[in-house]
């Protein structure tokens, strides 16, 4: 039985998602993942409780949060403000007030009746270009009951769906959304398990077994490879010689390594873990063409 | 191999300006390229003291006649050129010199004599910028079809006949005689300055020159009957009407594609030329335009549904398009008319051009704009065979002009409700009076104080435009024009006053997406939050905000903002349109027409936004308002979905002339080949959903930001600014400054 009061963190609805799949589409983020890549460019993904971004340089001074603040994280001594996340329960009072966008609550718990709505609005565009909704994370097959439901309201109406996980998550949590995904957007970041474990912090044991179980169950899957020079970039020609034993692939998108998340780090007050190292436009055609060469499809 | 050869490309890109000197696009055609031969005519010092003279003998004569006249003296007289690098002639006195004695002192006769208080309101609202008015004759597109089929001596023909029909019927009035010998004194111009540059080519040796000449003399004895007379004939009656007659030509054929494809086929069924020599003809052709400057640039579309309901996307049109890439510039602009059953190659094709940045291409929906046209009385027929004209104006084929007259500035009509209907920059009375702001207890009084005030915009710019309009044919008769359009002859009006089907008028609305931004701030701040009084906020305005930094974030960062597809802003705007569309569409001109509300800007977003004060949305004195149907720079912040399914909430149809909307992605966004079916499917589902024009800008800031502090860089960047592009550096830092920031909201 499914409970309506059901909710899970959302951190995020993004229109217009082109590369999330096929077509134009709409993804839900939720919050908190259980890796820890270092290249992570959603860092306010990782956690699951609700976090506040403070943005310093968008903040005029004005001393409105203060004014809301309930818990005493917003202060303005000497007409400055100050931020203290150690005293912030995220209630996001501050968020409202605030007239320039400086805060942003990251995560606020919503029913599925309650985003549904939201993710109809661009049918439209899902019918003339193929697309649908993808929920996404962080990692939402963290929350399977709510993202199950949520896909098979997606279903209701005749709407395409994806689920784009890491595949550190139960076989379970797989099962119980498969009845209710077109397509699984399945991260592979790495063949060798040092390699993974130093770069997510987990084995991949139980990654390489659900992608083989999803298979197993002929789910149709797209493999998403991010590539990190300095971290995975050995691992390419493995995970090409892995995939040719899916018998459901559809194909790969690699994602070359960005760093446009440093300022997300800064709003969150964590520290910034990303690699320096950015990939060259040569590197990332010779690894699409390694895959073309392994008879996989690669999208971008 | 190069479609034209480096030394014949230099010569064609100056051919009408010298590409090293300055030059002023809005004032293109008083330059030349290079000096031609002396032995070929006067020079235009001359030609000017020659038309001064011949003035005292025009005075007495019907205005079409005397007109005519000038017209001929030019012909006969202006120096002219058969380049060996080039296969379409030059014509040397081309800054429409007749007007020094014909349609300036006639225009200013008008206007000063014979209504001057219209005279003295137009100079006031223009000042004021609450409404920019004037006679406008740069809309018109001929009937290309009958050009072709009859060429200039068969047009010619026709007119005597319909001539000697009225004279048999015994219902020629002197005025009718006046109007057919305007044509017959225009056509035959023509023909002698064609003859006049067939017997110069025939002098030359170039290989170029020799086929130009032959091509020249067809010209002259009839109709073409090959593509490159075809295109010879376009160019040539594009000159004359644009550059020595006083109207604009803006399109090139009824969709370039469908008027050349006959003359495309039979020459290639004959091997008369390859396709290889056509793609030649089209470079030379397109590049007249790309080495004209005109600012707005120069329009032609591709594309359609033809009568049997298929689309008209033919090898021509790839070619065209092909050529137009590889030539690698943005003038001429093409409009492509889309239908739901466009192939997609195509349709691809033209997406990656708007992707690469190159071309200048908008993307005009055909099933939103047969809606429109049918609004006010057109055949399906007629509808499904409507020109695009100038930027993305609609209209019947060969059968209706529409003349723009007031660009109403939205944004005063709020700011006129604050001020009681005072100009405050000019110190007087322009709008209405709709109350002390003590009396505007509520939102409900507000909006109707605006609308009353909008309203008035409308009333005042139908009784300019229904005054001057009566003199449209008085100020420049269109002989030219009119020769070619059947109903015009068959009933024996000027085609510009009353002689076609569709005799309209179009007002424009300027700053939509901003005024709506505005109302919804006044409700916001003030009647709902009650953040500041209507008064406070009036003081904020009038000090542009200075002081109220505070309330002005509030203002800017204001929940309801258009373009979001929030549900109060969607209603407003609706509300909005559809006040002013209801008020304006099928409300008759005075030339037997209606007028057609439209949703454009052209300049005056920049131009109003200039001469216009701080508005309750936030922005500042002086900034630009909104362009077309497009939201406030920076004030999209849900996305491109969001934006078109909000502007899906208008009606936009009932924008009878035209609506556009803007669209902003970021290179990222539309990378790869899923990015152009995301583009497809934005597109399509705009279509689906009613649009009417898309124009889509594919641009990072990190680009246009590098752009701004190297432009020798990038010396070929261009940006779309309204219905034209215009190249990166030409734009002033204000204008490249605002482009950054709508890009920049892309990126977010």
């Amino acid at each position: 039985m499914e409970d309506p009061k059901r909710t899970a963190p959302v951190t995020d609805i993004k229109y217009f998602a082109v590369h999330d799949g096929d077509g134009i589409r709409t993804t839900v983020f939720l919050k908190g993942c259980p890796l820890r890549c270092v290249w992570c460019h959603n860092p306010e993904g990782l956690n699951a409780s609700p976090q506040m971004s403070c943005y310093a340089n968008k903040c005029i001074n004005c001393g409105n949060c203060r004014t809301v603040c309930e818990s005493g994280a917003q202060r303005m001594p000497d007409g400055i403000h100050q931020y203290d996340r150690s005293l912030c329960n995220a209630c996001g009072r501050c968020e409202s007030i605030c007239p320039v966008g400086a805060m942003k609550r990251n995560g606020v718990f919503r029913t599925v009746d309650e985003i549904l709505p939201l993710l109809l609005r661009d049918q439209n565009f899902y019918i003339s270009s193929g697309g649908g909704v993808t929920v996404s994370g962080g990692e939402c097959l963290l929350y399977p009951e709510f993202t199950a439901s949520l896909l098979r309201k997606i279903k209701e109406n005749s709407i395409n769906t994806a689920v784009d996980t890491c595949g550190f998550v139960s076989q379970d949590a797989l099962r119980q959304v498969l009845p209710y995904t077109d397509t699984f957007l399945y991260d592979i970041k790495a063949m060798d398990e040092e390699v993974h474990i130093r770069c997510t912090g987990q084995s991949n044991r139980l990654i390489l077994e659900n992608i083989r179980f999803l298979d197993a169950q002929n789910a149709r899957i797209e493999v998403r490879i991010p590539y990190v020079p300095g971290y995975n970039a050995d691992q390419m020609e493995k995970i090409a010689v892995f995939l040719t034993s899916l018998r459901n692939l559809t194909g790969v998108r690699i994602l070359p390594y960005h760093n446009y998340a440093g300022s997300k780090y800064a709003s969150l007050g964590m520290e910034n873990t990303l690699p320096k190292q950015l990939p060259a436009a040569e590197e990332i055609a010779a690894v699409q063409e390694l895959f073309w060469r392994n008879g996989i499809p690669v999208r971008h | 191999m190069s479609l034209i050869p480096s030394e014949d490309r230099i010569y064609l890109e100056n051919k009408f300006h010298k590409t090293k000197e300055p030059f002023d696009p809005y004032n293109r055609r008083a330059y030349n390229g290079y000096e031609y031969d002396p032995a070929t005519g006067l020079t235009t010092a001359q030609i000017l003291s020659g038309l001064a003279s011949l003035a005292p003998a025009l005075e007495s004569l019907p205005h079409p006649v005397a007109k005519a006249r000038a017209i001929a003296y030019v012909a006969e007289n202006t120096r002219i050129d058969v380049n060996e690098h080039d296969y379409f002639p030059g014509i040397y006195t081309w800054n429409r010199e007749i007007g020094s004695i014909t349609v300036e002192p006639w225009k200013e006769e008008v206007f000063r004599n014979k209504i001057p208080e219209t005279d003295r309101l137009m100079k006031s609202f223009n000042r004021s910028a609450a409404i920019t008015i004037w006679p406008d004759f740069d809309h018109v597109i001929p009937d290309w079809e009958s050009l072709m089929t009859l060429g200039f001596p068969g047009i010619r023909e026709r007119a005597r006949t319909y001539r000697a029909y009225h004279e048999k019927k015994g219902t020629l009035t002197q005025e009718q005689q006046a109007y057919f010998d305007g044509i017959e004194i225009s056509y035959t111009a023509i023909l002698t300055l064609i003859h006049r540059l067939y017997e110069y080519a025939c002098t030359k040796d170039g290989a170029k020159q020799k086929q130009t000449a032959a091509c020249l003399h067809a010209l002259e004895i009839g109709p073409p009957q090959s593509f490159f007379e075809a295109l010879q004939l376009m160019y040539l009656y594009f000159m004359v009407s644009e550059s020595i007659d006083y109207y604009q030509v803006r399109s090139l054929g009824n969709g370039l594609d469908r008027t050349l494809y006959p003359f495309y086929k039979k020459d290639l069924e004959t091997g008369t030329y390859t396709r290889e020599q056509i793609r030649e003809f089209l470079a030379y052709f397109m590049m007249q335009w790309s080495a004209i400057g005109n600012y707005w640039g120069q329009p032609f579309y591709l594309g359609g549904t033809d009568e049997n309901g298929q689309n008209r996307i033919n090898d021509l049109s790839c070619d065209i398009l092909e050529v137009y890439r590889e030539l690698d510039i943005y003038n001429p602009k093409i409009q492509i008319k889309v239908s739901t059953d466009m192939p997609k190659e195509f349709l691809h094709a033209c997406l990656r051009q708007v992707r690469e940045g190159s071309g200048n291409l908008v993307f005009c929906c055909e099933p939103g704009m047969i809606h429109a046209i049918m609004k006010y009385g057109a055949t399906w027929e007629e509808a499904r065979d409507f020109d695009i004209r100038g930027c993305y104006e609609t209209g019947v084929r060969a059968n209706e002009v529409s003349q723009a007259t007031g660009y109403l500035n939205g944004v005063k009509a709020v700011l006129y409700v604050f001020s009681n209907g005072m100009d405050e920059r000019l110190g007087i009375q322009i709008g209405l009076k709709t109350g002390a702001l003590e009396e505007l207890e509520t939102f409900e009084d507000f909006y109707g104080a605006f609308l009353k005030q909008l309203g008035f915009f409308i009333d005042s710019t139908i009784a300019m435009a229904n005054s001057y309009e009566k003199y449209m044919e008085y100020i420049n008769p269109s002989s030219i024009y009119s020769g070619t359009i059947l109903h015009s002859l068959k009933c024996a009006r000027d085609g510009y006053q009353n002689g076609v089907r569709f005799n309209n008028s179009a007002i424009l609305f300027n700053g939509f997406g901003t005024t709506i931004d505005a109302l919804m701030a006044v409700r916001e701040l003030v009647y709902i939050k009650k953040e500041i009084s209507l008064s406070g906020l009036y003081e904020a305005l009038q000090n542009d905000w200075n002081g109220y930094e505070q309330l002005r974030h509030k203002a800017l960062n204001c929940p309801h903002k258009y373009g979001n597809h929030d549900p109060v802003t969607d209603a407003y705007a609706a509300a909005v349109a559809g006040f002013y569309t209801t008020k304006i569409d099928n409300t008759p001109n005075t030339r037997g027409g209606v007028y057609k509300a439209q949703l454009h800007s052209a300049m005056t977003f920049l131009w109003q936004g200039e001469k216009t004060g701080a508005s309750p949305d936030g922005r500042k004195m002086g900034e630009e308002v909104s362009k077309n149907g497009s939201p406030t720079v920076g004030m999209d912040k849900n996305g491109v979905t969001a934006l078109l399914n909000c502007a899906a909430q208008i009606p936009l149809s009932d924008f009878m002339e035209s609506a556009c909307v803007d669209i902003m992605l970021h290179p990222s966004a539309v990378q790869g080949e899923d990015g152009l079916k995301a583009m497809e499917g934005l597109l399509m589902t705009y279509l689906a959903q009613g649009g009417m024009s898309l124009q889509i800008n594919i641009f990072d800031t990190q680009k246009l930001r590098d752009a701004q502090e190297h432009p020798e860089k990038y010396r070929n960047l261009q940006v779309r600014v309204c219905g034209w592009n215009v190249l990166w550096n030409n734009l002033s830092r204000k204008e490249q400054d605002a482009y950054i920031l709508r890009a920049q909201n892309q990126e977010v």
